[in-house]
């Protein structure tokens, strides 16, 4: 049986039992507004409330003071000046090919050993979080990052030869001392659709996938992170290493470390205390994004629905769909997860979706090691990736990149890139028939 | 990686050699301070295309509407922009008349001074045009056929009683692209046959406003069959796959964006070679990417471009530009409210008496009278031409909306009241 049928399948038993919503979180539509579309059959209030948040989201933020009183604020530093200027059409980001380039899209978290109050990481004395490239007019920016790739061939079964690269970064100009001794990870964008179905995973059922039996070793378990607005630790559900509570405490942090925007949740700006013009700038509000605004985006990206899956009746995809489970791939990338209640939307509790994801941290070896722990995730774990909606990433942006610092420059380089709990069902992957490795690509093509 | 896999590790060195040019020494990097509306779509793509083809310089972007970028480049030492790039005629020659700008002194081989009735460049050298856009309607034809509606073919034709409620209408006060649509058609037909039909066009369209739905997301999807927009919207909305069409009416109007010098600026030379990048065959031929879709002020970019891609010279040469930008801008402001105060700010009641006029007339009832009640506005041209009252509206650029209304924009809206109290008793007169 076909997963997506089996998916159905499970998804038709529950609601035949009355437990799952039925109707629509996800569309048809294939071409490149397809990570923007909201979910079928809104509300007209609804339908306004998504509009305000996407206005938003695609706002460029303006240097305080200024007239437009509801959008000003950026920095004092930052790293871009809207959200879309790392989701653009609200995708994936990718990394500099060349030394000099701008990050456009990525952006480096910086920490230095230890934790903090709450168990997460520990900021660098002088430059925080994340390194800040941008400063507005009077205040400096932290410095550039540079990024320089080596590479390495792979050979596959059949003699296909594949070169994988893998990033170093450099730090130059650097206007608030040395940075060294420091602990660096790069992130590029990640799509932003379909997070509110991702946040709306209750704890329990993360629990239950960390619990179960699983092959090839491999384990998964929940990150524990912390939750501002709740003041206690929860189980994490999004990010990289899953290293954030909940869908309002990642766009609160993305204004905050991205935009330098404050918000009701994080209401102190983002400089340090060595970052003398930068604590003495002037703000945009106390907080700048309103409650109300932040609401608006947060209703925004829980409300963009998934695209749906397209060509999953083509015999090839049906192939490497077949390949792809038997590769041992879905022990981490879950064709089916169910959603529990979410406080807020109802739109989005008791639900049947398939991200391909258990949302869980795994060891994915010292290829992908970033060696810098995000609360319960160590240097060599990641969350697993999401997969709806990949297959239409290379349409929606025409310069995409996978994996986390977009070392990926395509899903085959990102499969090769799998190690630790992954190595054996990566193993399998390379060991496939050049034909039979073409038909997982064109399974993952059609998610 | 472990099994079944063969690597070999190349020299970082190497692989760096192989994939990168060299790295210019970061501290040659000199900033160019850019203060820009544009929206991220056009700014990160310009900002990268600028950085490789001019290593020696970083680009710095300050975002600003026109109506919040004039002050901030009143200010001493105009805050260290170099170069500003929006789209906001009003503004640009705002800051020229101040002297606040400088000389672009840009190459301008193969760039035309004007098209149309419209500039392009600035006769005395301080601004000079970069990308122009054009006004009209995009229509879903699958919803007007199912509707068995014709297709506008130019502005007097959206009077037509079957377009009640079925357009979608940006309102010019609120949202930044539209109130020159308003002086096109003032333009073409004359202040009162002008207002008459914008009353007519109001009364059939839905209203749309800033940070709400767009004008593509109510016609792509169907629910209203046809809307009234500037081009690049919808030229980047069906790039992207949306099942509409942008058709440019017969009376058009290009509204041109542009590039300016400050005075004070600390990197002139950066500013310049930003300017010229944006001028320059690639900076141009960027316009056309399906997220931008702008028309390009250089003649000779469009002979690369798709056979589709609106070539706004072959058009202007047509006619099909006769709008003035320049006349109108001193206007624009004020032309935009007293559209906010006759037909947007009781919108609902201005509807349904058009509705009702509608039928009046198919019933073959004689509601001249009420007609010109609901045409009539409450300024005449000569007014609207007094440069104390348009003085009052100066300061209100695009996307400066949500000010407090002023004395005399409450009069008008009390005055158009009175007007449309006049027609309900007339209609009523003949039971309509």
């Amino acid at each position: 049986m076909k997963l997506h049928h089996l998916a159905g399948g499970l998804a038709a038993l529950c609601l035949a039992a009355g437990a799952l919503a039925s109707d629509p979180v996800t569309v048809a539509d294939a071409g490149r507004d397809a990570y923007s579309q909201p979910f079928p059959g809104l509300t007209d209030t609804e339908r306004d409330h998504f509009f305000r948040g996407r206005s938003l989201f695609r706002q460029s933020w303006v240097v305080s003071p200024a007239r437009d009183t509801q959008i000003d604020g950026l920095g004092p530093l930052y790293n871009r000046l809207a959200c879309v200027s790392c989701h653009a059409r609200n995708g994936r980001g990718f990394a500099p090919d060349r030394p000099g380039e701008r990050m456009q899209t990525m952006l480096l978290r910086l920490s230095v050993p230890g934790i903090d109050a709450h168990g997460g990481p520990l900021p660098h004395p002088a430059y925080g979080g994340q390194f800040n490239e941008e400063g507005i007019p009077g205040v400096p920016g932290e410095g550039r990052a540079e990024t320089a790739w080596s590479e390495t061939e792979v050979t596959l079964a059949g003699g296909e030869v594949v070169r994988l690269r893998q990033p170093a970064f450099s730090f130059s100009e650097l206007a608030y001392g040395p940075l060294d001794p420091v602990l660096v990870s790069a992130r590029i964008g990640q799509p932003v659709f379909g997070m509110g179905l991702l946040d709306a995973v209750s704890a329990e059922e993360l629990d239950r996938m960390a619990a179960e039996a699983k092959p090839d070793g491999v384990t998964g378990r929940v990150n524990r992170v912390w939750d501002a607005a709740a003041g206690r630790a929860v189980a994490g559900r999004l990010g990289y290493k899953a290293n954030m509570a909940n869908l309002r405490q990642q766009i609160a942090g993305a204004m905050l470390g991205d935009l330098g925007i404050t918000s009701p949740l994080f209401g102190e700006q983002n400089c340090s205390p060595v970052q003398a013009e930068c604590r003495q700038a002037p703000d945009g509000g106390h907080p700048e994004l309103t409650a109300e605004q932040l609401d608006d985006l947060e209703f925004y990206l829980a409300h963009l629905a998934v695209p749906q899956r397209r060509n999953a009746d083509d015999p090839q995809v049906g192939q490497g769909e077949r390949l792809f489970a038997a590769s041992g791939c879905t022990a981490c990338h879950r064709p089916l997860v169910v959603t529990g209640e979410h406080p807020k939307y109802p739109r989005l509790a008791q639900r049947a979706i398939a991200p391909y994801s258990d949302l869980l941290v795994h060891d994915l070896g010292e290829g992908l090691a970033d060696h810098r722990p995000d609360f319960l995730a160590n240097g060599r774990e990641w969350r697993t990736a999401p997969l709806w909606g990949i297959g239409l990433a290379g349409l929606i942006g025409e310069r995409v990149g996978y994996l986390h610092d977009g070392r990926a420059r395509n899903l085959l380089e990102a499969v090769l890139w799998h190690g630790g709990e992954a190595a054996p069902a990566q193993a399998r992957f390379t060991a496939l028939t050049p034909a039979e490795r073409a038909a997982v690509l064109a399974f993952l093509g059609s998610l | 990686m472990t099994v079944n896999v063969n690597r070999r590790r190349l020299l970082a060195g190497l692989a760096a050699v192989l994939v990168a040019p060299p790295l210019l020494a970061a501290e040659a990097r000199r900033t160019v301070r850019v203060l820009t509306a544009y929206p991220d779509a056009v700014v990160s793509r310009f900002e990268a295309a600028f950085e490789a083809a001019h290593p020696e310089y970083r680009l710095q972007v300050v975002w600003r509407m026109p109506h919040d970028a004039q002050p901030y480049l009143e200010q001493p030492g105009q805050n260290g922009v170099d170069v500003f790039w929006s789209a906001s005629p009003r503004v640009f020659s705002a800051l020229a008349r101040s002297s606040r700008l400088q000389k672009l002194n840009l190459d301008t081989t193969g760039l035309p001074d004007r098209i149309g009735n419209a500039p392009l460049a600035d006769p005395d050298g301080y601004t000079r045009c970069t990308e122009m856009a054009g006004y009209g309607f995009v229509v879903n034809p699958g919803a007007l056929a199912g509707l068995g509606l014709p297709a506008p073919a130019d502005w007097s034709d959206l009077a037509d009683a079957r377009y009640a409620g079925r357009i979608a209408l940006p309102i010019p006060a609120r949202v930044g692209f539209a109130p020159p649509m308003v002086e096109i058609v003032l333009q073409a037909l004359g202040w009162q046959a002008g207002w008459a039909l914008w009353s007519e066009i109001a009364g059939n369209s839905v209203l749309l406003d800033r940070n709400s739905t767009f004008v593509t997301d109510e016609v792509a999807s169907g629910r209203l069959p046809v809307g009234l927009s500037i081009d690049f919207f919808v030229a980047s909305a069906i790039a992207n796959g949306a099942p509409v069409r942008f058709d440019y009416p017969r009376h058009g109007g290009i509204n041109p964006a542009q590039v300016a010098l400050p005075a004070e600026a600390p990197n002139p030379d950066g500013g310049r070679a930003f300017a010229q990048f944006v001028l320059s065959e690639a900076g141009q031929r960027m316009l056309a990417h399906p997220d931008i879709r702008k028309l390009p002020v250089r003649p000779s970019v469009y002979a690369d471009l798709p056979a589709a891609y609106y070539n706004p010279f072959v058009a202007a040469s047509l006619g099909a530009f006769d709008y003035d930008g320049e006349t109108a801008r001193t206007r624009l402001a004020l032309s935009a409210a007293l559209f906010e105060q006759v037909f947007v700010a009781d919108h609902a009641e201005h509807s349904a008496l058009w509705r009702r006029l509608h039928a009046a007339e198919a019933a073959g009832k004689d509601v001249a009278a009420a007609r010109r009640a609901l045409t009539t506005m409450p300024m005449v041209a000569t007014a609207a031409a007094d440069p104390a009252l348009r003085g009052l509206f100066q300061g209100r650029l695009e996307g400066s909306a949500g000010e407090p209304a002023s004395r005399v924009e409450l009069a008008w809206r009390t005055e158009a009241a009175a007007r449309r109290a006049e027609a309900d008793t007339l209609l009523k007169g003949v039971g309509a």
